[in-house]
């Protein structure tokens, strides 16, 4: 596991960076000092110099598997032959986290390619949980449910995301992956508190942050925020991070990139600011010790 | 309210270009129409499958350019969605779409070169197997040489256009020099496309070494490979053929009347007697 209550100043924070192709030679060459990388589970189910590098990089990181393709919030029944192959990679990459989303992507025959929003109600909470309990059978280890970035409500969901994902880690004692920016870009297109919703997690079951950037769009006059994962995080985010570490301690945490891709001098850069909030966390749960 | 299954269906069909009444009428204003908020989800699936495609066809994009592309792949990903979700999975039939479109058919070659930046892809990602020890070969009992089955390599691909689609990938690589030329006359080519190591590459075949290893990987035994070889080329010569495939680690299972490497995906026994 990546420790989340180190006390050495001299070990790198529980910080990550999630890791894109087009980085992966630098990595690879240049080591940083980083405490895990995060892979996306999907690109790396076939064999080849892709997975190969990975298991190499895996001497040196700590890995997380960060899956976008089970569609545990979906309506149809799990893809035995997907999951297989994702147990395949958990056995041969031996990662520290392995997480997925609230979310379904299947629908219609269709894989879609996105992280789809789902109603949440009783129904939906009692398949979800069984789907994330087939799967940690499966895999023989506790996952992680990430909350999605919402751009769309349903006229009937009767439950509230935090509930849900609360019940959801209650049932199947699965942990919770809180995405930030996905709280701040959900909680915003909706003219909701952020802050109610950090308050309305469960202390004891954030596994990992993840932090992200996002962009503004006009959608017909009214400014929406998409999760796009194509810039800095941004300063309201990190503000949210501090009270999310304050509430849930120092937690390992992720800073992803995907649109726009910079250089990872940059991405490493985020994750070092990521990394000075974190260590601060760690000296006040410190000092709470002390006290 | 739908069925989760309706609510899915319903929704898919609007993400994929389809009327969207039928979803947008199960979710909230909020400020903003409902069919807005199921375009901001469309716009991630088309932008986010199209480059996709775009990655795994590079030089497709690059001999239709970039706008053409996305017209393309959006006709393409409306009618034939992924169906799992690994990506690099995603866009096999993409170069039977290329020749049956209709905008596309002043260039004949174009959906050959997409087969065979496919077959690069699929290279790429195959699984990986163990070699064949060359000396499981030796231990064959005499009798039965012309009755063993070879399994090729999973990355190994044949490829035969009536195009010089080979000289085509390399004119419209980065880095290749912008003046060059192909003669669309230069004529057709057999190409074996696999992965040596983590590289993926092609090299033209002979008609005969092409007809000999598209009967291997048919599953035919090594004396009707020589003959489809033959039959191409009467010349043909069964030892550095062989040789070849051996050397480079594209033979990773084998089968005689009397022993046996295994099914698929067994590791070989180096010594089967």
């Amino acid at each position: 596991m990546i420790a989340r209550d180190e006390r050495s100043a001299d070990t790198p924070a529980p910080v990550g960076v999630g890791l894109r192709a087009p980085h992966v030679a630098e990595v690879m060459a240049t080591r940083p000092a980083i405490a895990f990388l995060e892979v996306h589970t999907e690109n790396y189910l076939g064999g080849g110099p892709a997975v190969a590098g990975l298991e190499r990089l895996r001497h040196d990181y700590a890995v997380s598997l960060h899956g976008v393709g089970l569609s545990l919030g979906g309506a149809d029944p799990l893809d035995r032959r997907h999951l297989m192959r994702v147990k395949g990679l958990v056995e041969r990459i031996q990662p520290a986290l392995v997480s997925e989303h609230l979310a379904w992507s299947v629908g219609g025959g269709a894989y879609l390619n996105h992280l789809l929003p789902l109603p949440y109600d009783e129904s939906r909470l009692e398949a979800t949980s069984r789907r994330i309990e087939q799967v940690q059978e499966t895999l023989g280890r506790a996952i992680l449910v990430e909350n999605p970035a919402r751009y769309l409500r349903f006229r009937h969901s009767p439950i509230s995301e935090p509930e849900f994902l609360t019940e959801l880690a209650r049932r199947t004692g699965c942990g919770i992956l809180l995405d930030v920016n996905n709280v701040y870009v959900s909680s915003y297109n909706f003219d909701e508190d952020p802050l109610a919703y950090l308050d309305a997690m469960p202390t004891g079951a954030i596994g990992e942050i993840h932090l992200a950037g996002h962009a503004t769009n006009d959608a017909a006059g009214r400014p929406i925020l998409i999760d796009d994962h194509g810039s800095c995080v941004a300063e309201p985010v990190w503000d949210l991070y501090r009270r999310a570490l304050a509430r849930f301690g120092p937690v390992p945490s992720l800073v992803e990139w995907d649109t726009n891709l910079p250089e990872l001098t940059v991405l490493l850069d985020e994750a070092a600011r990521a990394g000075r909030l974190l260590r601060a966390a760690q000296g006040r749960e410190r000092h709470v010790v002390a006290a | 309210m739908s069925s989760p299954r309706e609510l899915e269906r319903d929704f898919a069909v609007a993400l994929l270009g389809g009327p969207d009444e039928a979803i947008t009428g199960q979710i909230q204003g909020d400020g903003l129409e409902p069919a807005a908020r199921i375009a901001i989800y469309r716009h991630h699936v088309l932008v986010t499958l199209t480059e996709a495609l775009e990655a795994t066809y590079p030089v497709v994009v690059r001999l239709v350019d970039r706008r053409f592309f996305a017209y393309a792949a959006d006709r393409y990903i409306r009618d034939n969605p992924p169906i799992g979700p690994c990506l690099f999975e995603y866009g096999e039939s993409f170069a039977d779409f290329l020749s049956a479109f209709p905008p596309c058919r002043d260039l004949a070659y174009l959906a050959d070169v997409a087969r065979l930046e496919w077959a690069m892809n699929r290279a790429l990602h195959a699984e990986d197997a163990v070699t064949l020890d060359p000396r499981w070969l030796s231990a064959v009992p005499l009798d039965e040489v012309a009755r063993v089955k070879l399994r090729l390599h999973p990355s190994v691909s044949l490829l035969e256009s009536p195009w010089p689609i080979d000289q085509i990938w390399r004119t419209n690589q980065p880095g290749a020099d912008p003046e060059a030329t192909v003669s669309l006359d230069a004529g057709g080519v057999r190409l074996e496309i696999c992965r040596l190591e983590d590289d993926v590459v092609f090299r033209p075949m002979t008609s005969a070494t092409y007809a000999f290893e598209r009967a291997l990987a048919t599953g035919l035994d090594l004396q009707r490979a020589v003959d489809a070889a033959r039959s191409a080329d009467p010349s043909f010569d069964l030892t550095p053929a062989l040789g070849e495939l051996l050397d480079q680690g594209l033979i990773v299972g084998a089968s005689a009347p009397s022993i046996d490497t295994g099914g698929p995906g067994c590791k070989p026994t180096q010594h089967p007697c």
